[in-house]
């Protein structure tokens, strides 16, 4: 006994089994994906629904009621595998960019390795197998080895934390490899015909295969496995979900410190600017300011816009593309702004203890209350 | 120097060719032309029909007419443009100029 799905193929309504379904789903996606940078890549598309459902309209005609994956892979095999089609488009990429360095080194094409999360081996994000796929270490042993090192660093504390931490950064801001290109990638492999026909028959055979397991064995997952996979999911939504509702919380303050810190800039820049600030926000005495280094002062406040700035924009860059389908960030951007935002962090802690450590032993009035005002700047 | 591979080369160099021939006579579904195009053993695979009938209806070589079918859903009926004829006619000189270059290597 097999589940159905009902599917409109081009116009037609056809009952398809399961595993077909998830053949051919893999299969127009891969067609969508490699399609995707045409002009008319949706009329593309549509051509080769509309042919898969007349050949599919054959099979009804010939008295079969669902269309099985036999019947899919058959269509497939005439529509062309994903290598047949694509091995055609490769040579042409390859030959028009760069026609003269492949001329030359034909077989040295570098490989630009890019950290991926790992959509097909993950227990949460998929950040550590993507690591593993990245370094080409065994993915259970990363976990293992991240594990170990959350257990034993608890005496002391901070290790721990600070590596939860530094995974649910990675966890928002590493793309999921979602293609074969970026699997291959994502492993350090060329993206060449080859590969990435071995990447789209590995992954029908793995298709094929857990049909074969669901056959033979009747339960895929058994019910523990099951549970584990449903509080995963619902463990890793409620981490994203919190993580929004602290982004939310922290977005009115955020804005108000980045203002400040744009006026006190300012008054750095053309001087006696402390005036604006003392009558914006009279609780603090701004004059105590000016007795630090100006230079200090001019580094802090950048390098604290930076540490504010940078998750506020990437914040409000986030919603928007969530909201209108803006293109997402490279990921080299994301890990620039990254490296520049830690660079930010760690300058304003060197700078609020050297600054910070004359106010506590002297006491200033007026900044014996505001303390930790001193370590933001 | 894969030999399969510059064999393909070779046919695929001519598929667009052909493609604006079939359609000189008659205007044709896209069903007809993979069929003749297999028969004349050109094509393997399907796919590879689709996106160059879109690159040449992008070009402005092709038009096509959604055409009512007995059997199933209205299909796409292809034929050329007057700038597809003007195309054809080019390709056609080069093909000539082509099969000379290659008589007159063969009979040096």
């Amino acid at each position: 006994m097999k589940k159905t799905f009902t599917v409109n193929l081009g116009g037609t309504v056809f009952h398809i089994d399961e595993d077909a379904y998830q053949l051919l789903d893999k299969y127009l996606t891969n067609l969508r994906v490699h399609f995707k940078k045409e002009e008319g890549s949706d009329e593309i598309l549509d051509d080769f629904e509309m042919r898969i459902s007349e050949l599919f309209n054959e099979k009804i005609r010939l008295g079969y009621g669902v269309i099985t994956i036999a019947h899919v892979e058959e269509v497939i095999k005439r529509m062309g595998k994903p290598e047949d089609l694509f091995g055609e488009e490769f040579d042409k990429e390859t030959s028009q960019p760069e026609g003269k360095q492949s001329a030359v080194y034909p077989e040295e094409e570098k490989v630009h390795k890019r950290l991926f999360r790992n959509p097909d081996d993950r227990i949460l994000g998929g950040v550590l197998g993507g690591i593993a796929a990245y370094m080409g270490w065994d993915a259970t042993l990363v976990r293992l080895g991240v594990a170990l090192l959350c257990f034993l660093s608890f005496p002391w504390g901070g290790i721990g934390g600070s590596l939860v931490v530094v995974y649910l950064v990675l966890w928002l801001i590493v793309p999921v490899a979602y293609t074969a290109t970026e699997k291959l990638q994502m492993r350090g492999e060329s993206v060449t015909i080859e590969n990435i026909g071995k990447t789209v028959t590995h992954s029908f055979e793995k298709v094929s295969s857990n049909v074969n397991d669901y056959i033979s064995s009747g339960r895929p997952r058994s019910t523990i496995q099951k549970i584990g996979d449903t509080l995963v999911d619902i463990l890793g939504a409620f981490l994203k979900v919190i993580l929004v509702l602290i982004g939310i919380c922290l977005f009115p303050g955020l804005i108000l410190v980045t203002f400040v810190l744009v006026v006190v800039l300012f008054a750095l820049i053309f001087g006696g600017g402390f005036k604006l600030l003392d009558h914006l926000i009279p609780m603090v005495e701004w004059d105590t300011l000016s007795m630090f280094p100006e230079t200090s002062l001019f580094l802090g406040s950048i390098c604290a816009l930076l540490l504010v700035g940078i998750p506020l924009v990437a914040g409000i860059y986030a919603i928007c593309s969530y909201a209108f389908k803006f293109k997402p960030v490279s990921s080299g951007v994301k890990v620039a702004l990254l490296i520049l935002w830690i660079a930010a962090f760690i300058v304003n802690v060197i700078l609020a203890y050297r600054l910070g450590v004359p106010i506590w032993e002297t006491g200033i009035p007026g900044f014996g209350n505001y303390g930790s005002w001193s370590v933001r700047i | 120097m894969n030999a399969e591979n510059v064999k393909s080369q070779m046919r695929k160099g001519t598929l667009e060719y052909c493609i604006l021939l079939l359609l000189k006579k008659e205007p044709a579904y896209t069903s007809d032309i993979i069929q003749k195009l297999q028969e004349a053993k050109l094509i393997v695979v399907e796919g590879t029909l689709y996106p160059l009938l879109t690159r040449l209806k992008n070009s402005g070589f092709l038009s096509y007419q959604w055409i009512e079918s007995s059997q199933g859903p209205p299909r796409k009926y292809y034929q050329l443009t007057e700038m597809g004829v003007a195309f054809l006619g080019e390709l056609e000189t080069s093909w000539q100029e082509l099969n000379n270059t290659i008589n007159h290597i063969r009979n040096i």
